[in-house]
């Protein structure tokens, strides 16, 4: 039986993990603050998939975030989807080359469909995780943001999200601006504005604050997977103890047996 | 043991993940080197027909079935690499493949499960065959990670085949002699596919 999937999501500006709330953007801590405080080196016995996206305001150096990348994937032994500023199809090769499995992209998705399309035909849609953030809009029920939740994109979200059903993609990540750190719990309805049987896997952000927010996330049918990217709200072992209580609740998340520290060739201190 | 480069594939996660086990790796895309491997690895994602060209160009496909059927190498194929390893595949039209296991790949058909998503993505549990070596060791029913669109068809196949369940069965790792593909990631199934890599290794 296919499980559900809990998500750690960290957003790098400019050398430091951020925290954001309403895409509002603020540095907490370098990669040795994020090693110290996260036991990173067995953080996949936590979570099911990492995501790391670069929330850099300015266009950043690809560089400083594969060097990130790389040191942090070496032993992360699950899923890692990387983006943000991807605009060629030879910066999504470094991020797959860096330790990434998929390639996050946002604005390029309405913005630059061609590239889509290329990326698409030399790594595979399962390679593509679709962004989409979403904010409340007093008019038209909810808008669709892009550049880091900036901008909104003209039209119904719910059409673009039917749109979004025939591009090449393998998951869609679906944040709301107006949760998005907040901790008081996902917004739901962002998810009745999918066509039924929408035929992508759904990974729900913003807003987490504890395990039952996550709880409420897994529970619902077109929800495969929940994110969070509060750095301090399960700080230490708080996703280990989430994802314990997950599953003593009867979520269907991957059972985790085996220690990797007894698989390790030269066991090290931590 | 040597990783087969053919620049569409996470080969990073590869060698990280054989690193930690303490194995000496290597990543090639010279079919010399393939031919003179102890161990190879095929990790693969992408597009089959690309991947095929890329495995002629290279010249690399004649070292991998020489390496596999002549010389008995031990290979692992991973994902993409599983089905590579088969007949044929038949995205983007029909595709010759290496045709070192007796078995063709397919879309899946739409599952009536989870509203029909393709790609099937996640871990999923996998019900490992009676005298399989990969699953030593490992709990009932492990989870391992999935992300494909494609799948062997294990009719046929011979071997043992371990399969997984998504709306259908289908062949989730393949053992015969040398030749152990599996379409999970083992490299990114945490402890559990450390364990069936190390058993690889061991095999």
């Amino acid at each position: 039986m296919l499980k559900k999937r809990l998500v750690f999501t960290l957003l790098f500006s400019d050398g430091s993990f951020m925290l954001s709330r309403n895409f509002r953007l603020q540095r907490i801590g370098d990669l040795e603050w994020l090693q110290r405080n996260y036991v990173f080196s067995n953080i996949s016995e936590a979570i099911d998939e990492l995501v790391i996206l670069n929330v850099s305001r300015s266009e950043p150096q690809m560089n400083q975030f594969t060097d990130m990348l790389k040191q942090l994937t070496k032993t992360c032994f699950i899923p890692v989807a990387a983006g943000g500023w991807v605009r060629e199809a030879n910066q999504a090769h470094q991020l797959l080359r860096s330790g990434a499995d998929k390639v996050v992209l946002n604005t390029p998705i309405f913005g630059e469909p061609e590239l889509i399309e290329q990326l698409a035909g030399q790594f595979g849609r399962q390679c593509l995780v679709a962004s989409v953030d979403l904010a409340r809009s007093a008019t038209e029920g909810y808008e669709f943001r892009v550049a880091g939740g900036e901008k909104a994109l003209p039209g119904s979200a719910r059409k673009r999200l039917i749109e979004l059903q025939d591009r090449p993609i393998g998951d869609l990540y679906l944040n709301s601006v107006d949760r998005d750190g907040t901790g008081q719990g996902y917004d739901l309805e962002v998810l009745d504005l999918l066509p039924q049987d929408f035929g992508v896997p759904v990974i729900l952000a913003g807003g987490a604050g504890n395990a039952n927010h996550f709880e409420a996330g897994l529970l619902d049918d077109r929800v495969d997977a929940v994110s969070t990217a509060h750095l301090l709200n399960f700080i230490g072992d708080g996703l280990h103890r989430a994802r314990e209580n997950l599953i003593a609740r009867g979520i269907h998340l991957p059972v985790r047996d085996l220690d990797i520290r007894d698989l390790r060739a030269s066991p090290r201190l931590p | 043991m040597t990783v087969v480069d053919i620049g569409l594939s996470n080969t990073r996660s590869v060698l990280n993940a054989f690193q930690y086990l303490g194995a000496e790796t290597e990543v090639t895309g010279d079919p010399k080197s393939v031919l003179s491997a102890e161990v190879i690895v095929l990790p693969g994602v992408g597009s089959y027909r690309r991947a095929m060209e890329r495995l002629w160009e290279s010249q690399l496909s004649d070292a991998i079935t020489t390496s596999a059927q002549e010389n008995g190498t031990k290979i692992l194929g991973i994902c993409l690499g599983m089905q590579l390893l088969c007949r044929s595949g038949t995205e983007d039209g029909i595709t010759p493949g290496l045709g070192i296991i007796p078995a063709d790949v397919a879309v899946f058909t739409t599952p009536d499960v989870r509203a029909g998503k393709i790609p099937h993505v996640g871990f999923n549990s996998v019900r490992p065959a009676d005298g399989s070596v990969l699953f030593e060791g490992l709990p009932q029913n492990p989870d391992f990670y999935f992300v494909h669109s494609f799948q062997m068809m294990p009719e046929g196949a011979g071997g043992t085949t371990s399969l997984c369940n998504y709306g259908i069965d289908f062949a989730a790792a393949y053992e015969h002699e040398n030749i152990f593909p599996t379409q999970f990631h083992p490299e990114k199934s945490q402890a559990n596919g450390l364990q069936l890599l190390k058993n690889f290794l061991e095999a």
